[in-house]
């Protein structure tokens, strides 16, 4: 039987909610992947995009504001054979997290990380988000937004990350197969999710994004992989490129993949280097006890260096 | 049998090898049989500021350290100018010759007010603010001057180089020499430190041998120490003993930001990340190792141990109270989502940046009380190297067994803290696997169905379930039900009642010496060995003592306390804290207050000589109510 990745919650986001295309786009990945739900783990932070976990029915942490990206890379690191995927707000992992977004972008430990982009806080009533533009006013913004816009997908490639992508939540099709990309992907991933909060911005509309989007891919000669065999040079072009398209706002809006490398290791196999057998028997799969439930670890011959004869 | 008892000092400027230097006195005493015990101090510098080593060697092993000393050696001015108060009748004071017209003033890397006070002491004593003055005072307080041209054995010793890079030898090497240590043993600690470079050994050697002549020819030498029998034993800080705990313990997971003095421990995972199985164990497949990862901050360090711990591992972190307060939210979500985890907290001089690098106990009631709302945790502390060990494994294995947040309390003092430890016991603390297994679809992880509040557990990446920092239902997911909210808060202190009635009564407090006395002291942490230490001398003074030795603070031994200290003649609290934390948790928990208190919070060590004359002070007084604050300490 095919496994069900929704689970029967009741869905509490408000009517029109980009948060659902997100969703469904998580489970159609998950099921064209034809992952093993026993595989795939989601944690999320705070806020509505927080919710997400609940529900996908794969094992989920709903964790601290700002803080999934750390809890989700201790899942990932103590078993790398787990699928990890992040699901935040804007404010979640650009302002609370912002450090834990950065800090992954160096680590690239293969998490896929979803950042629900609405501009708005909108559990707590509308507050600005991170990613509003300066002199932006929202309907429930006693005064307009003085704080300048943050860009997710260039300080996602200043941070290391070696895939950065757009999606836009009413383009299903396209965000999943970003998704799927994503989760296929060796080292960490941000995807950049666009989305209406039909409640608290009444400027970015889903109108105003569907006038407005448009997809990279679409051009024939838009290729954003790197891979091990390419040269410094065309890896460092690539790069500019996607650095480029990141910087592209206003009338059009660029989604899709912007870039991906697949010569950066992965933190795993980084950590591999130090930690025997790290990758074959994962941390969460090794054996602490002995037969009779003692400890395997020989003190004498472990911490020799210690000992004066 | 002549009894053996030597406190020594080494200090000098930080970076300028007194590490080394202690490392080989304490190997060179071990290697002719003895044991050494020591504390290292020193300031939030890298390079520069004063440094030093307090030591004690005995044929049994020291539980403390005490002043005045036997030795001091001064690798540098500022040692002199910061010990004057080490010095008592008999110290000797070793130093280099070419010191001795320093003047204070030029001392800089002496704090400010340190220096206004050593200028008032010097000046209050008609001495010179020099070297040679302060030696002069240290001399009337019974000191014995050795004088000694550092440069120019140096120089006769070995050809070109800058001879101050082999001070700190030197300077081990005349304390040796006057000890009677035979100078063979000092060779030999001397090629395990530089181990493989040759020259360096043999230079070090050459300077040694130098040294020991020169305290030959001017007859500086005390009668040869005898030699005892030696035997395998680790040499160990408070820092390696959780470290090896927690190796021990199946440790898999460890992440850390760095921070003083907690960094050493992941440290030390981290050199000892390939683990040497049991023989019997070892297979290809089970060959493992530990993830160590340094994170981007204390936030991230308790949340990555703690996504680990989900997955099955058993994981930990280490800290100090800067990176324990940024720690509380996540505290807070293991206490609401069960998770198992240990947190090492390595207590240092608060609050903020307080004092980085010294002593200090005063996170007890924080650790009581860290992290909003009210969720069950266990915290518990060590009190010597030894326990660091056992304790650490019983960290994980409490974590694990209840599925709830460990406070592990170590205090920087003890993390410091240099030990002899005769065997570590393999089969003393058992070591339960953490099952993982694909439970039934019936299988609910807070399964409100249990006798003890303890859910069965599992884990990410065998079953599918659901956490979440709100109040969750069985399944893990969000509720605001009323009733639901109850029986889960219910649910999860349960739990403490049975960690309670589990956990052996001698993990939670023992009581040393008989059991009635004319004083009870009451303490935790690193003052437990200089307690006992005290004991003896006031039992041989016929006062009948016994200590009241406190482990765990939540769940916390109320009865048995009570019934100790309800019946006790007269009661001394000893901390390394202001308020007296520990009693205020004892009388929270049994109504008694304790109201003679032994504090210290200026982040030095306490020593044996200063508990000892408070107490007298204590016992001396019909008072009921005194604090006597401890003052010691460069």
């Amino acid at each position: 039987m095919v496994h069900n990745f929704k689970t029967d919650l009741t869905v509490d986001w408000c009517p029109g909610c980009g948060d659902f295309g997100i969703v469904t786009s998580i489970t159609q990945a998950l099921t064209e992947l034809n992952l093993d739900p026993r595989g795939v783990v989601a944690v999320s932070g705070i806020g509505c995009s927080g919710k997400t976990p609940h529900y996908l029915n794969i094992a989920g942490a709903h964790t601290l504001h700002g803080r999934s990206i750390p809890y989700a890379t201790g899942v990932k690191l103590s078993n790398p054979k787990l699928k990890v995927i992040v699901t935040g707000g804007d404010g979640d992992m650009l302002s609370i997290g912002a450090g834990h977004f950065v800090a992954e972008g160096r680590r690239n430990s293969g998490l896929t990380i979803m950042v629900y982009d609405n501009e708005v806080y909108g559990l707590t009533k509308g507050q600005a988000a991170p990613t509003m533009s300066l002199g932006e006013q929202t309907k429930s913004l006693t005064r307009a937004n003085i704080f300048g816009k943050l860009n997710p997908i260039a300080l996602a490639l200043s941070a290391g990350y070696s895939m950065v992508a757009r999606g836009f939540s009413f383009d299903m099709k396209q965000l999943k197969e970003i998704i799927k990309t994503a989760i296929n992907h060796e080292g960490s991933s941000v995807i950049d999710i666009l989305q209406p909060c039909p409640t608290y911005n009444n400027i970015n509309t889903m109108e105003w994004y569907k006038q407005r989007v448009y997809k990279l891919e679409d051009d024939k000669s838009w290729n954003p992989v790197v891979t091990p065999e390419d040269s410094a040079e065309t890896s460092g072009k690539k790069f500019a490129s996607a650095m480029t398209k990141a910087l592209e706002w206003g009338d059009r809006i660029p989604t899709g993949i912007f870039y991906q490398n697949k010569a950066i290791p992965p933190f795993t196999k980084r950590l591999a280097k130090n930690v025997p057998n790290y990758l074959e028997v994962t941390p969460a799969e090794q054996r602490v006890s002995t037969s009779e439930g003692y400890t395997v670890v020989d003190p004498k011959e472990t911490f020799a260096d210690k000992i004066i004869m | 049998m002549k009894t053996v008892d030597i406190s020594i000092t080494i200090g000098g400027p930080q970076g300028g090898g007194i590490d080394t230097s202690s490392n080989m006195i304490s190997r060179a005493f071990a290697y002719s049989g003895y044991n050494v015990f020591g504390v290292r101090e020193y300031h939030s510098n890298i390079k520069g500021r004063h440094s030093y080593t307090h030591l004690r060697v005995k044929k049994e092993r020291p539980r403390s350290l005490k002043y005045p000393l036997d030795f001091l050696v001064a690798l540098d001015p500022d040692t002199i100018f910061e010990h004057i108060e080490d010095v008592g009748k008999g110290t000797r004071i070793i130093y280099d010759n070419s010191i001795e017209k320093s003047d204070l003033s030029q001392a800089r890397m002496i704090m400010k007010d340190t220096s206004d006070r050593i200028r008032q002491e010097l000046v209050h004593s008609g001495e010179q603010m020099t070297v040679a003055g302060t030696i002069s005072l240290m001399k009337k307080k019974g000191g014995i001057a050795i004088p000694v041209p550092f440069s120019d054995i140096v120089q006769k010793a070995i050809s070109g180089g800058v001879p101050s890079r082999y001070y700190n030898t030197l300077g081990a090497a005349l304390t040796l020499a006057i000890s009677g240590v035979d100078v063979k043993f000092l060779e030999e600690s001397i090629r395990f430190v530089f181990s493989s470079k040759e020259k360096v050994v043999e230079e070090n050697v050459s300077v040694v041998k130098a040294a020991y002549d020169y305290c030959q020819e001017n007859k500086f030498r005390t009668d040869n120490l005898e030699e005892i029998k030696r035997t395998p034993r680790f040499l160990l800080t408070g820092n390696d003993g959780a470290a090896i705990g927690k190796i021990m313990g199946g440790l898999r997971f460890q992440t850390y930001y760095p921070i003083t003095p907690a960094s050493d421990e992941s440290t030390i995972i981290e050199e000892h990340e390939d683990l040497k199985w049991i023989e019997s164990e070892n297979s290809k497949l089970s060959k493992s190792g530990i993830a160590v990862v340094q994170t981007e901050d204390e936030i991230s360090a308790i949340a990555m141990a703690s996504g680990a711990a989900i997955t099955g591992t058993r994981s930990s972190t280490a800290t100090s109270g800067p990176g324990f307060s940024l720690m509380a939210e996540a505290i807070s979500f293991a206490g609401i989502d069960e998770i198992p985890i240990v947190i090492t907290l390595y207590q240092r001089g608060g609050p903020s940046t307080g004092l980085p690098t010294r002593n200090g106990q005063s996170d007890l009631l924080f650790a009581l009380n860290t992290g909003h709302g009210e969720f069950p945790r266990i915290v518990f502390s060590s009190g010597d190297v030894e326990e660091c060990i056992y304790d650490s494994i019983n960290a994980l294995n409490y974590a694990q067994r209840y599925q709830l947040p460990v406070i592990h309390l170590i205090d920087k003092n003890l993390a410091n803290t240099s030990d002899f430890i005769p065997e570590i016991d393999s089969k003393r603390v058992k070591v339960p696997q953490v099952a993982r297994i694909v439970h039934s679809p019936e299988w609910k992880r807070y399964s409100l169905n249990t006798n003890t509040g303890i859910s069965e557990f599992g884990v990410f990446g065998k079953d599918i379930f659901w956490m979440t920092g709100d109040e969750h239902d069985e399944l893990g997911h969000v509720t605001e039900d009323s009733e639901l909210r109850d029986r889960m808060m219910v649910k999860r202190f349960h739990k403490l009642e049975v960690a309670d009635s589990e956990i052996p009564l001698s993990e939670k407090a023992i009581l040393y010496g008989p059991q009635n006395a004319d004083v009870t002291f009451v303490t935790w942490g690193s003052q437990k060995g200089p307690i006992l230490d005290v004991m003896e001398i006031l039992e041989k003074e016929g006062k009948k003592c016994n200590l009241l030795y406190l482990k765990m603070f939540q769940p916390f031994p109320s009865e048995f306390v009570s019934g100790i200290l309800s019946k006790a003649q007269m009661v001394i609290d000893v901390e390394s804290n202001m308020l007296g934390q520990a009693a205020n948790v004892v009388k929270l928990n049994t109504g008694i207050d304790i109201t003679r208190r032994i504090l210290k919070y200026n982040g030095r060590h306490m020593t044996e000589d200063e508990i000892l004359d408070a107490a007298r002070t204590i016992m001396g007084t019909s008072q009921k109510k005194i604090e006597v604050v401890l003052k010691h300490g460069a």
